[in-house]
Formats: structure tokens, C-alpha cells, sequence
């Protein structure tokens, strides 16, 4: 009763958070649906009192981790790295700033999963870095150093002014 | 500029401890580099909160909350119903009011300019940001960086509108008298950290036992607020 209720009061941030990860509207809202069936089915692994949010965060995460996986072993949706801007050199980087500037969608597609991850869970959601830490189960300075490069990214793609 | 990218960051984050986080307030006053830096950290943070923050508002599409009747079966029947509002209305409260603290009270990274509470005639009130987000901020329209969470209004025994809220500095329960908010009730807030989770239930149980029904509903609070926070009007 009570972790249903719960769970329906967290659809709204749980979709903001696929947003993020997904960029899509109907992949997120796909992400979501199989995250709330994977936790209804699961319900007794969640401990009565821990937090919920960061139980289906976690959730929500795995799946879209392993969904990227297969897609990349089917050879779609090819995973956009920052190994992108590297090759294509500094002004190509430049021109592609430039051209995203204002797009945070574009911008946010641009960095790597691990790194989009951990800017949506402590820029957009709040999180600590010690609960995204742990949510992740990666050390704190793994969180960090995620962080600062993804900030650093967009920072750079979305402009000074950002 | 004197400080490396990281504690600017965890600055922007409200990583740092106390001490730390006073330290670079105080240098940013006088160095311009620094405080562009800090102003260039906070500008991403908020565009991005203000780039994903429509998607709180959207209606969540029916495929996800069917997945929830479609569950619910079992529990269709009127007596169940019933049964099931009983349990809201009584003895249940501390226990939802602390789960929609728990649900509420992501996204607490805020930066709080001047102190958030002051003493008038000896009495504790809330005072600048603090003051402001109750007056005029909804628990049920906030956004998620909201330097101060409001997490229920409600209506104490004595017919005073309360509100329970939480913040960086200090967490409790503010109740309008004589057009200030009285602080009754405190706590540590979110900077004491691993307190938390027990603080969130403290204050849950406190709000639960002054109110005199239930919390506010999103309607009751936008009326109350519009209202002024004023019983009489």
C-alpha cells in the first residue's frame, strides 16, 4: 500500500531523471514503465524505510545501462562519446559548440552515459555526491572527477554564458 | 584565483563543510575570478533545473499509471476503499507525511544569502529567504534546487497555519501569528548530514502532532497562501 502510493508520488521526478539519461520523451517514459515493473515485481527487496527514490533511481539507471549495452552490441544508437569531439579536433569542437548553443538536450547528448548520469543526479535531482556515490556504487571521487568533466563539457557546448 | 575548480564546485554543490563554505563567500566578495566562477557554476546548475523541470509538470502518461491499477485489483472493492481512506485520515499521518518528506526532500543544495531566522521581542521568527519561501512558496509547486523545501502546510490546533519546512541550515515548523512566522519547532538542517533521514522523521512526528486535521491540500495551500496566510480573510 504504502510503497505503491510512494512510487506514484515519485513518477514525476522519475521521469525527469529518464529524461535525462534517454533525451526522449518516449524513451523515457519506456524507461520508466519497465523500472516500475521491475520495482513492483521486486517490491521485497526494497527495505521499508530506506529511501525509495534512490531505489528506483537505481533501478531505472541499471536498466538504461544495460539497454544502452545491447543496443550497442545490435549496433544502433551508437553510444555518443566525448571520443567524438577528440577525433573531430578543437575547431570542429568549436563549430559544434557554437551550433548547440542554447540546446541543452544537444549538449547533454554529448556526454558519456557515466558522466550524464552523475550531472543529472547532482545538478538536476540534488543529490550529494555521497548518495550518487553509493547509488551508483562507485567511490565519491569517481562521482567527482564524472562531475567536473560533464560540467566542463557543457559548460563548453552551451556557452560561457550558459 | 586562490581556489581550484573542485571546491568551487563542491561550493556551487554545498559539498563543503561550514567553515569552507564561509571561507569562499567571503573571498568571492573580493575576488572577481572567483566569484565569475562560482556565477558560471550556478548559471549551468540552473539552466539545466529549468531545462528538465517542466517534465515535473506534465501529467504522467496513463501506460505508467496503469501499471499501478492493473496491481491494485485486489483492492477494488468499496469496503477496501473505505478502508483504505480511514487509514489516510488517522493514525497513519506521521507515517505518510514522512514519506512525502522523504520524497520531498531531494534536490536541497542551496545557497542561502542572510540568516535565515531572527529574534523580534524575543520571539525566534523566520527572517529573509527563510520568511519568503513561506510565505509564498507552494509544497506542491517547488522547484527542485528550492533553496528552502516547504514540506506540508497545515492547520495547528490553535487554528494557526503552519508549515513545516527544510533547508540547509535549519529544518522545523514556522506558524503565522501576527503576520511573521514564528519558528516552533527546529532541527539541524541538511548540513548536519547524516542526521537526516532521523531529523525528516522528528519533524514529520512534530508536524503530526499540531495539526489539528490533516496537511493542505495543493488548493488549500494556494488558498491559504493567497490569502495571506490570514485565518480571518
Amino acid at each position: 500500500m504504502r510503497f505503491e502510493e510512494e512510487l506514484v508520488e515519485l513518477l514525476p521526478r522519475l521521469r525527469r531523471f529518464a529524461r535525462g539519461l534517454t533525451r526522449h520523451q518516449s524513451d523515457a517514459d519506456d524507461l520508466c514503465q519497465a523500472a516500475i515493473e521491475r520495482a513492483l515485481k521486486s517490491r521485497d527487496q526494497w527495505q521499508s524505510g530506506t529511501r525509495l527514490d534512490s531505489w528506483m533511481y537505481r533501478i531505472t539507471r541499471n536498466l538504461w545501462i544495460d539497454e544502452r549495452r545491447a543496443a550497442g552490441r545490435r549496433g544502433v544508437h551508437a553510444p555518443i562519446d566525448d571520443a567524438v569531439t577528440q577525433v573531430a579536433g578543437e575547431g570542429a569542437a568549436e563549430v559544434e559548440a557554437g551550433a548547440l548553443r542554447g540546446d541543452v538536450d544537444g549538449a547533454m547528448a554529448r556526454l558519456p552515459d557515466e558522466q550524464r548520469e552523475v550531472v543529472m543526479l547532482i545538478l538536476v535531482e540534488g543529490y550529494a555526491y555521497r548518495e550518487a556515490a553509493e547509488l551508483l556504487e562507485v567511490p565519491v571521487g569517481t562521482v567527482t572527477s564524472r562531475l567536473a568533466r560533464g560540467r566542463e563539457a557543457l559548460m563548453f557546448y552551451l556557452g560561457e554564458a550558459a | 584565483m586562490s581556489f581550484d575548480p573542485a571546491s568551487v564546485a563542491a561550493f556551487v554543490d554545498g559539498e563543503l563543510d561550514d567553515f569552507n563554505m564561509r571561507r569562499i563567500e567571503r573571498e568571492a566578495a573580493t575576488d572577481a575570478a572567483l566569484a565569475a566562477e562560482i556565477a558560471r557554476h550556478r548559471a549551468l546548475k540552473a539552466r539545466l533545473s529549468a531545462h528538465y523541470a517542466p517534465v515535473l509538470e506534465e501529467a504522467v502518461p496513463e501506460r505508467l499509471r496503469s501499471l499501478f491499477t492493473a496491481n491494485d485489483k485486489i483492492d477494488t472493492s468499496l469496503a477496501d476503499r473505505r478502508n483504505a481512506r480511514a487509514r489516510f485520515s488517522g493514525i497513519h499521518w506521521g507515517a505518510i507525511a514522512a514519506s512525502l518528506i522523504l520524497g520531498l526532500t531531494i534536490g536541497l543544495r542551496p545557497w542561502m544569502p542572510g540568516a535565515p531566522v531572527a529574534i523580534d521581542s524575543g520571539t525566534l521568527v523566520a527572517a529573509g529567504p527563510l520568511a519568503e519561501a513561506l510565505d509564498t512558496q507552494l509544497a506542491s509547486k517547488q522547484p527542485g534546487d528550492a533553496a528552502v523545501r516547504i514540506v506540508l502546510s497545515f492547520e495547528d490546533k490553535a487554528g494557526r497555519y503552519c508549515r513545516s519546512f527544510e533547508s540547509r541550515a535549519i529544518d522545523g515548523i514556522g506558524c503565522r501569528e501576527q503576520d511573521r512566522w514564528q519558528i516552533e519547532r527546529t532541527l539541524p538542517g541538511e548540513a548536519s548530514g547524516d542526521y537526516r533521514q532521523a531529523a525528516s522523521g522528528e519533524l514529520a512526528a512534530a508536524a503530526a502532532a499540531m495539526m489539528k486535521q490533516g496537511a493542505l491540500d495543493a488548493t488549500g495551500e494556494r488558498a491559504a497562501r493567497d490569502a495571506g496566510w490570514d485565518r480571518r480573510r
